[in-house]
């Protein structure tokens, strides 16, 4: 059963919230001076009222380390010299989904509004759409500019935005995703605080909770990632001995940015990584090390923040992780082969998510897991189809694509 | 071991605008320990390879590392533990978030925090054992202390040789106390017996204190039912392999930056089991109201360094609780220990301070006669060694070496086992010597 979504401003007097009998329990995101620095699955007996009291008891719990943390922060961070002549394009690639798309673009403008000085530049790339309905979409659209990708594949998407972008910064949002209202704000505090750094990544929390695979999806941790600034750099780490291989960890595809500069320097997005079918994955992990290992660090800050429509049936949740593996193998292939001196660390990746991933089938066999067995094992048996030469296959595949666009 | 040497320390004064952590050539990292206006409030460790470090980066890490303290001198509140959603283990406060909502915590702490008051009854007692450098850098610190204590009394603890006099008497800084049978109890009961003040702080040579500890170790004595009071103790140098094992395979002294406290409650959670003292603090640190000390009889001289080798300052802390009085740990009263720098000076400690612990949870039964000490003796420890040689042996053949939380347990080990005999051999012998 649906989730109710509900946003809680911890500073001000804390609202009952009413769960319809149509709903099962609430998603509530909470925020300190409209920053979000907690989020919590709550199972609720459909038709209760939350009072405002159990809210701040779960508030407490959720949150209440981190709010101290949040008020140490804010008081001892000073605001640093400011950006000289900001400016950023916001690249949304897409393909036949012109709804989505209008729904972006006008969380895109709010969230744009409230940063007057810096200069935004909108840019929709349609990759090998079907019709002409998103670029009439965007042609109604004054602000916004359009452009099309011929071949397939959202890497391709990717460089063609990288190629047409005017700004310095390049700011990838997917279609299915709307923008908190201080997204860009997130955004340009954090590239402020880090001038050196080649990449952002942000927070992504679900948009909805509609359906039992969203909720699924969302207890198993969705996109979500810690309410705190993280700072990357470097190819090596004495507490964690795969970073930076660690792709995953460093934030989602759906919410990311990278210097328009340091995209060009890397040779752009591998193309052979997220086609779309059957290879629609790795792509961000892929550049995430590429940032590193090229010396530039990569920041994650929660207050860019992101809201992204999950998967609302079963299958295609099913699917989803499936691709999660094959990107995942895929990824790791290609850096074995491109990047000889990491290649002990690539094994022992490996080798830890195969037992990571098998830890996860087993305990969610015995009802230990938040999901269900069959949604698990498709990742790993993604994971294994991609050893059988994915990377390889994608490559010959997208040259092939290249050949017959030419 | 991730930390490797040398490593740096830093303390940063959060009162002043914050500055970018820059690199520091030759270290393997820095332990950033955080500070605001005397009041020391959390510690966090950066690696070489995190470095140069933005200062934005740094106001989020020192508002992380600082937070628990800081929780709990804005609210009064002890935390209570919390799981966050990927099941990891957090804080929070018992009552609500509100009372967290203060606008600016550092303010509130200015508010609630005042600065310590004359300590003129407190005599600080060192007992030392010809080791002439670091009594004269130990002393010329406690000359310093704001406000200034009684006095200060040097116990030597051997006599015999020159070098501690020659000190004395050159600084002229101290009371010199010779105590010529051996033992850190003998020496710590002979400072009692000429200490003049009503209350007594304890500290060894090889530790040098900040301005304020002695009066923060004097504060909580005003509450009556306190007969203990204990300070934080941070590393004065991490330069050498030694240092780093002994601070993050051993664990340090670090007891943290909360105040706590230790009574009934604490006594009792432990029923069937052994309290663990140690947890109170460092002898290195601690103060004693004068009379309880006295009419307990002082340290157990079979116990601590020339005895059984350690732990007379945490069997005393025992009958203090068992009396029904209370400790107090005061992280605000700081000083700063030298480690031992060579591995086997460490190896030498290690095995000291099982051989003390064993023969003081021993004495612990036999004046007290509660079981949980013999289970303690018996099987917790036994069990605990038991699984960490199999674990130690594991790595040994997997990886070739030990892994560096087995490094130190052959001393441990040892040392453990020479408790028993050791308490064997003196269980008979009085523990007491003469207090005036």
């Amino acid at each position: 059963m649906p989730y109710l979504i509900a946003d809680v401003e911890l500073t001000t007097p804390l609202p009952s919230v009413v769960v319809p009998p149509t709903h099962s329990g609430i998603g509530f995101i909470f925020r300190l001076r409209g920053r979000a620095i907690g989020y919590l699955l709550h199972a609720v007996t459909p038709g209760r009222t939350v009072s405002p009291d159990e809210v701040e008891r779960l508030a407490t719990a959720q949150c209440g380390a981190r709010i101290v943390q949040e008020e140490a922060r804010a008081a001892l961070a000073a605001v640093g010299p400011p950006l000289v002549d900001p400016s950023v394009t916001i690249a949304i690639c897409t393909r036949n989904h012109p709804d989505l798309v209008a729904r972006c673009l006008a969380s895109l403008e709010v969230a744009a509004a409230r940063v007057p000085e810096c200069r935004v530049e909108v840019l929709v790339v349609d990759n090998a759409p079907s019709d002409e309905r998103t670029r009439e979409l965007v042609e109604a659209r004054p602000g916004v500019r359009y452009t099309r990708e011929p071949i397939p594949g959202l890497n391709f998407a990717r460089n063609r935005a990288v190629r047409e972008a005017t700004g310095t910064i390049v700011a990838y949002v997917d279609d299915d995703v709307v923008v908190d209202v201080r997204w860009l704000e997130g955004l340009l505090e954090v590239w402020r605080d880090n001038p050196d750094a080649g990449g952002f990544t942000g927070q992504v929390l679900p948009l909805e909770l509609e359906t039992d695979a969203q909720v699924l999806f969302e207890r198993r941790g969705g996109f979500r990632r810690a309410f705190e600034r993280i700072r990357w750099a470097g190819d090596s780490h004495p507490r964690n001995p795969l970073y930076p291989c660690n792709g995953g960890a460093f934030g989602a595809g759906t919410n990311m940015a990278f210097r328009r500069d340091l995209l060009l320097e890397l040779g752009g997005w591998d193309e052979a990584l997220d086609t779309g079918a059957p290879l629609p994955g790795g792509g961000d992990l892929d550049m995430f090390y590429r940032v590193l290992r090229a010396g530039r660090p990569l920041v994650y800050e929660p207050l860019y923040l992101a809201f992204h429509e999950h998967r609302r049936e079963y299958d295609k949740l099913r699917h989803q992780f499936y691709t999660w593996g094959t990107g995942f193998v895929a990824f790791i292939e290609k850096s074995y082969r491109t990047d000889p001196p990491m290649r002990a660390r690539w094994r022992q990746l490996m080798r830890w998510w195969i037992r990571s991933q098998s830890g996860r089938l087993w305990r969610s066999l015995r009802g230990r897991d938040a999901l269900p067995a069959d949604l698990v094992w498709p990742e790993l048996w993604g994971g294994l189809v991609g050893l059988t030469g994915e990377y390889r296959r994608s490559r010959r595949r997208v040259e092939r694509l290249r050949r017959e666009h030419r | 071991m991730i930390y490797r040497a040398p490593w740096r320390l830093i303390d940063v004064q959060l009162e002043q605008p914050l500055a970018p952590v820059e690199r520091i050539p030759g270290a393997h990292g820095v332990t950033l320990t955080f500070w605001w206006r005397g009041t020391p409030l959390g510690q966090a460790d950066v690696f070489a390879i995190e470095l140069p470090l933005p200062a934005s980066q740094l106001a989020s890490i020192a508002g992380a590392a600082v937070s628990p303290a800081l929780a709990h001198y804005v609210t009064g509140q002890e935390p209570i533990p919390a799981v966050n959603e990927w099941g990891r283990r957090e804080w929070t406060v018992p009552s609500t978030y509100r009372a967290l909502l203060s606008g600016d915590p550092f303010a509130v702490l200015d508010q609630r925090s005042a600065p310590p008051p004359p300590c003129p009854s407190l005599s600080v007692v060192v007992c030392t054992r010809d080791r002439p450098d670091d009594l004269e850098s130990c002393l010329r610190s406690l000359a310093a202390l704001d406000p200034p204590p009684l006095e200060i009394i040097v116990v030597d603890n051997a006599p015999g040789l020159p070098a501690t006099r020659e000190v004395v008497d050159r600084l002229g800084i101290g009371r010199y106390v010779a105590e010529p049978r051996p033992g850190l109890s003998a020496a710590r009961n002979a400072g009692l017996a000429a200490a003049r003040g009503d209350l007594v702080a304890f500290t060894d040579d090889d530790v040098t204190v900040e301005p304020e500890w002695a009066a923060r170790l004097a504060e909580p004595f005003a509450d009556p039912v306190v007969a203990v009071t204990t300070g934080l103790v941070l590393p004065a140098a991490l330069e050498t392999e030694a240092q780093l094992l002994f601070e993050h395979a051993f664990g340090g002294f670090g007891q943290g930056y909360r105040p706590l406290r230790f009574g009934r409650d604490f006594f009792d959670r432990h029923r069937g089991g052994s309290a663990p003292v140690w947890s109170i603090g460092a002898g290195a640190s601690m103060a004693v109201r004068r009379s309880v000390a006295v009419q307990l009889g002082g340290f157990d001289e079979r116990l601590g360094a020339g005895a059984a080798g350690c732990s007379e300052d945490s069997e005393l802390w025992y009958r203090v609780l068992a009396a029904g009085l209370e400790c107090r740990y005061e992280p605000r009263a700081v000083v700063r220990h030298h480690h031992r720098t060579t591995t086997s000076a460490l190896d030498g400690q290690m095995y000291q301070y099982m051989r003390g612990h064993v023969t003081a949870v021993l004495i612990q039964y036999a004046n007290h006669g509660d079981r949980g000490h013999l289970r303690r003796v018996a099987r917790t420890l036994p069990t605990w060694y038991a699984r960490s040689a199999v674990r130690a042996l594991g790595s040994l053949v997997r990886h070739g070496r030990l892994r560096h939380r087995h490094r130190l347990l052959p001393a441990q080990v040892a040392g453990a086992l020479a408790g028993v005999f050791h308490y064997l051999r003196v269980r008979h012998r009085p523990a007491g010597g003469a207090i005036a």
